[in-house]
């Protein structure tokens, strides 16, 4: 019992000092940064990029039927490895090297957020 | 005798012309303070920001690097007509850059440009990238990896083409130090921990890379 309490504690301090934890930003404030520049404060497509010169639309993340066609796989390799990863426009750029892993899996969580769906199977 | 002399004259001469030349960077960076522009522009290295909010609260772009990224007569100009660069306010997806920079004499602005381009970093190699219109440049600005996304470039007939969101590249050739492009390219952490273009290293190729920086370095 007292084991497991110093570990839990342990644990906490560990995770409470982590830089890596500690610098974290949170989903919205990274969807507000690096998103919204081309689909929007709010996802619906309308970011300040998306000048005549935008060749494509940029999606609509409050769309819940167009987001439903898609599966959490396939925004997600959207986001990491570009829109041309899905034969989609190149103006959706790679984010793999930017974002990590999970910040690109809460990214996905948050645009369900959105468009108040679920993805296709 | 007259060898004598002419020793002591030239090292006379040498250490006058040191003194002269690590007094003049220093004036320029007290104008620099007393002119509040330290307010908005940090200028000592390495990059402080670790977070988004690191980034957003800042006022005005990092300068620790602006003698590997700008060049000196553009900087000396630009000081004294500071023409916006970005259309958007700094740190803003909404509001229009007010244009509203502090302008300075031409004497202020040549020794504050002085101090500037004194900060260089040791990640910007010289002589690597030569300006230069080239197809594979065109083609990953223009289709690979759309840069006019989010950062204006010239067009066809003097149209200006682009995005928003990013800082322009209209007057490259005159702004900015082509290696430097280049070495934001592939290293771009250093520079701009946190920053919202995409990280492009490891995606592209250096030799994409390059091309591309000698491309934008050409933009008028």
């Amino acid at each position: 019992m007292f084991k497991s309490r110093f570990i839990s504690i342990l644990l906490v301090f560990f995770f409470s000092t982590s830089p890596s934890f500690a610098a974290s930003d949170s989903t919205k404030q990274v969807f507000k940064f690096y998103c919204a520049q081309c689909h929007g404060d709010t996802g619906t497509g309308d970011g300040v990029n998306v000048t005549e010169d935008f060749a494509t639309e940029p999606r609509n993340f409050t769309s819940g039927k167009e987001m439903s066609k898609l599966s959490d796989a396939d925004i997600k390799n959207v986001i990491m490895d570009g829109g041309p990863s899905a034969s989609k426009s190149a103006l959706m750029p790679p984010w793999g090297k930017t974002l990590t892993d999970a910040q690109a899996d809460e990214l996905v969580a948050y645009l369900r957020e959105l468009c108040n769906c679920k993805g296709a199977e | 005798m007259k060898l004598y002399a002419l020793l002591l004259s030239v090292t006379a001469l040498f250490f006058s012309y040191s003194v002269f030349a690590a007094a003049a960077p220093a004036d320029g960076e007290k104008l620099f303070n007393s002119n509040g522009c330290q307010s908005c522009h940090y200028t000592a290295g390495p990059a402080k920001e670790k977070t988004i909010a690191d980034q957003l609260a800042k006022k005005g772009p990092e300068l620790w690097y602006a003698g590997s990224k700008f060049q000196a007569p553009w900087l000396t100009a630009w000081l004294q007509d500071p023409q916006p660069i970005r259309p958007l306010a700094y740190n803003s997806l909404v509001d229009k850059n007010p244009g509203n920079h502090s302008k300075l004499a031409a004497a202020d602005a040549s020794q504050i440009a002085e101090f500037l381009m004194s900060l260089t970093s040791a990640d910007v190699e010289a002589g690597v990238i030569k300006p230069k219109k080239n197809p594979k440049g065109r083609l990953i600005f223009n289709k690979k990896m759309p840069c006019g996304g989010c950062h204006q470039y010239p067009g066809r007939k003097g149209k200006i083409m682009g995005g928003m969101s990013g800082p322009s590249l209209l007057h490259a050739k005159q702004r900015l130090n082509p290696d430097w492009i280049y070495a934001y390219m592939l290293n771009p952490k250093t520079f701009k921990p946190i920053k919202m273009m995409p990280v492009f290293a490891g995606i592209l190729s250096e030799k994409d890379m390059k091309s591309v920086s000698a491309y934008v370095a050409n933009f008028d």
